[in-house]
């Protein structure tokens, strides 16, 4: 069986040091096919812009709606993509968008085993520790241990649901609404709804100082 | 004096269906994913090669073959993917979390059998 | 006689259920760069000139040692070029020459074997 380390390190750039082979690969392949009229001068600036406009608070603003509107929920968990649309979050590639609910027996974790599939219209893109090896081997063989590094734990009554994205089908965790948030405003549930929560690693809480005693 | 014969509704006529239009697994059959070792792309994981698991989903609308998109094929057949249910007590041994915990993937209608 | 079907048959980002270390919570800032190869991915996938899957499959050929070795990006970029090489859109010597051309352009006269600093895109 091979071996191999997979590292992905990221390569701190010193902003004068000589531009590294790649970006001036990257570069010269832009100037290349903008030459040959293959693709237009501004559309690499503009898409750009698209990446830029998708953050994981568009997740939340999917999130908040399912949680406060039962109808908007169930489209939602029908069509992923659909329901997105309708708030307006374009999908500007082919793939199509299945939510998981998080329910008081399951809760859903995703992953892209083989490369870095994640929700990007949705949530933007991904943290480098998703599309590194410990993250991708670990998730579908030991689920519960990678929650703990993340201080999630749930309990063994409570199925932990792995889904492994290989084919054009994304997903985004529904995670449930915490206890004592049903007089919170949209913004305040926004806020509770973090790009970890959409991924599975951690639950939907509120945190320690906005916690009051009854 | 002839008898007034009620017309009949025309039936809807029967349809022939394109290769690959109907889904060959519904939700709740038991498969196994082929043992198949292909060169170069694929995108069944190997940890999956040989399993049973259920098929909780038909994926619509069907879709191309991935593994050929990958060579620049992006026209052509389109079968269904199953989003196919596994539990991780059986795909690993000596699973150590829930006997509940399961894995759920998106699978080619090319790499499924009948189990 | 060793058993070299491995190399072909189990590819190098098939690690689902491998061994592996803790999780390091680590995230960077995309550099423009990477962000302008993010970006080409995206358009070169809406030209129908190299769609997502092509570009795994790029990456996957470029082989372990190099995945091992190569950023995220990095590979993208190198598995573009070798794409477009078999394409026909792009040759080698095209490439090279108009890397040469990217990486003379410079505010300094930095002179070395790697390429001078440039001014960003």
């Amino acid at each position: 069986m091979s071996t191999h380390t997979h590292d992905d390190h990221h390569r701190p750039v010193d902003a004068d040091a000589p531009v590294g082979y790649y970006e001036v690969m990257e570069t010269a392949v832009r100037e290349l096919l903008i030459g040959k009229q293959l693709i237009g001068p501004e559309e690499i600036r503009r898409q750009i812009e698209v990446l830029d406009s998708r953050t994981p608070a568009l997740g939340a603003q999917v999130v908040v709606k399912a949680w406060l509107d039962p109808k908007f929920r169930a489209r939602l968990l029908t069509d992923g993509r659909a329901a997105c649309e309708e708030l307006g979050i374009s999908f500007y590639d082919d793939t199509r968008l299945i939510v998981l609910e998080n329910t008081d027996k399951v809760h859903n974790l995703i992953v892209c085993t083989l490369c870095s599939c994640y929700p990007r219209p949705v949530l933007g893109l991904p943290p480098d520790w998703y599309k590194l090896k410990p993250f991708r081997a670990r998730a579908v063989i030991e689920p519960r241990a990678v929650l703990a590094e993340f201080g999630t734990h749930i309990p063994d009554d409570i199925e932990i649901r792995v889904s492994d994205s290989t084919a054009m089908v994304r997903y985004l965790v529904l995670p449930l609404r915490p206890e004592g948030t049903e007089a919170y405003t949209e913004a305040q549930l926004a806020a509770l709804v973090t790009r970890d929560t959409m991924i599975g690693v951690v639950q939907a809480t509120i945190p320690r100082t906005q916690r009051t005693s009854l | 004096m002839s008898a007034i014969i009620p017309s009949r509704e025309p039936s809807t006529p029967r349809i022939i269906k394109a290769e690959g239009e109907q889904p060959i697994f519904a939700p709740g059959d038991r498969v196994r994913i082929t043992k198949r070792f292909p060169v170069g792309h694929y995108r069944v994981p190997s940890y999956l090669r040989g399993r049973t698991g259920s098929v909780e989903k038909v994926i619509e609308p069907a879709g191309i073959d991935n593994e050929e998109e990958g060579f620049g094929r992006n026209a052509g057949t389109k079968r269904h993917y199953y989003r196919v249910a596994i539990p991780l007590s059986e795909l690993w041994p000596g699973y150590a979390g829930s006997y509940r915990d399961a894995l759920h993937v998106e699978i080619f209608e090319t790499w499924l059998e009948r189990n | 006689m060793t058993d070299t079907s491995a190399l072909l048959n189990r590819l190098a980002n098939d690690i689902g259920g491998a061994q592996a270390g803790p999780i390091e919570q680590v995230e960077h800032q995309l550099e423009p760069w990477e962000k302008r190869c993010h970006a080409l991915a995206d358009v070169l996938d809406f030209h129908k000139i190299i769609n997502t899957e092509e570009k795994r499959r790029g990456v996957e050929s470029l082989g372990e040692v190099a995945i091992g070795k190569l950023t995220y990006y990095e590979r993208w970029i190198a598995a573009f070029a070798n794409i477009l090489f078999q394409k026909a859109i792009l040759t080698p010597t095209e490439l090279a020459r108009q890397m040469d051309l990217v990486a003379a352009r410079s505010t300094s006269c930095d002179v070395r074997s790697d390429y001078p600093s440039v001014r960003s895109g």
